[in-house]
């Protein structure tokens, strides 16, 4: 495990390679846009276009070499998708099983807003005590009611 | 219980319900673990130099006897460890599998001083830029990969091999695989 550790620690020590040449401004933007949806291999949480790791940097040519090749933006994420699944994507795809963890939270909030607002609607109850029946009442002659009131008359 | 209090019960339960489903699906797996998508599948096919004679490999002339393929670089401190193993497998099992190391990012000066000592005992190929490593999805060194006689990609190991799982993996290779996957582009 501590060699693992080191050996990864090691990695940032991979002798770095400068990057392959950059395309014309337009495509080298899709790039680099491509490259912010692409997660690090390496890194925790961190685009391959704004990671420095070696790993990073390979398929920050691969990105530019799949423009250059003209494919398109959903051709070049398939290619990073078929070998490292949907794991490469840092934003997942609204699909299948994903697609609950994006209409949840939506979920919940309309049904949120829709149970305030119907509370809102309903008429304000008044606090007032309701007046109770005369069968409700203790008989006059009550042996305890009398038993108190005389307690409280003291 | 009211209808109303029966339908808020109701639905919290179902929100309760799937929040639990996504979360036991989230926290049965390990977040870091890129998952290996070219199992079953060809494998992309390359040509990369010999490090000492400098002679192109090609993947699609090496069909017909199993391929270990294994990613290191020098500067890599378990790729040190575990070197010993591969290239005893090497020696041991030779005559059935071809073994192969690929150079990832590392100098040839460094790759030749780790690799030329004390002998090379399988051939090591240069992946210039890692153009190689990307297509079969590499994450990071060591890595180890088991190729079919068919050139199927069957499996891969990423951490350190150790002897004994690389026993299992040869003994999985020679096993007749299923069906092949699509090709991979």
């Amino acid at each position: 495990m501590t060699a693992w550790v080191l050996g990864l620690v090691l990695a940032a020590y991979a002798p770095q390679q400068a990057g392959s040449a950059l395309l014309d401004p337009p495509r080298e933007a899709r790039v680099q846009a491509l490259g912010k949806q692409l997660r690090c291999p390496m890194c925790q949480g961190l685009s391959i276009a704004d990671s420095n790791s070696s790993a990073a940097r390979a398929q920050m040519d691969k990105v530019r070499e799949l423009v250059a090749a003209g494919k398109t933006d959903q051709q070049i994420r398939d290619y990073f998708t078929s070998r490292y699944g949907e794991w490469a994507l840092l934003e997942p795809p609204a699909s299948g099983m994903n697609l609950l963890v994006w209409l949840l939270p939506l979920a919940l909030l309309v049904g949120g807003g829709l149970a305030i607002a119907r509370t809102m609607r309903r008429p304000a109850v008044v606090a007032s005590v309701p007046a109770s029946k005369p069968e409700d009442r203790p008989p006059a002659d009550d042996p305890y009611l009398e038993a108190v009131r005389a307690e409280l008359r003291r | 219980m009211t209808r109303r209090g029966l339908w808020i019960g109701l639905s919290l339960a179902a929100v309760t319900a799937v929040l639990l489903f996504v979360l036991a699906k989230g926290f049965g797996r390990d977040p870091h673990e890129v998952p290996f998508q070219l199992r079953g599948k060809p494998a992309p096919d390359f040509t990369l130099k010999r490090l000492d004679t400098g002679a192109p490999v090609k993947l699609s002339d090496l069909r017909g006897k199993p391929i270990v393929i294994n990613f290191w670089a020098s500067w890599c401190g378990p790729c040190k460890m575990e070197h010993p193993v591969l290239a005893m497998s090497a020696k041991r099992f030779g005559q059935e599998f071809q073994f192969y190391g690929v150079v990832f990012e590392d100098t040839e000066e460094n790759a030749r001083a780790f690799a030329g000592s004390p002998d090379p005992s399988f051939p090591q190929l240069v992946d210039e830029r890692s153009r190689m490593a990307v297509d079969y999805g590499v994450t990071g060194v060591p890595e180890t990969y088991f190729i079919d006689a068919q050139g199927v990609l069957r499996d891969k190991v990423a951490a350190p091999i150790d002897p004994r799982t690389m026993m299992e993996k040869l003994a999985a290779l020679k096993q007749p695989a299923g069906p092949v996957s699509e090709v991979v582009r």
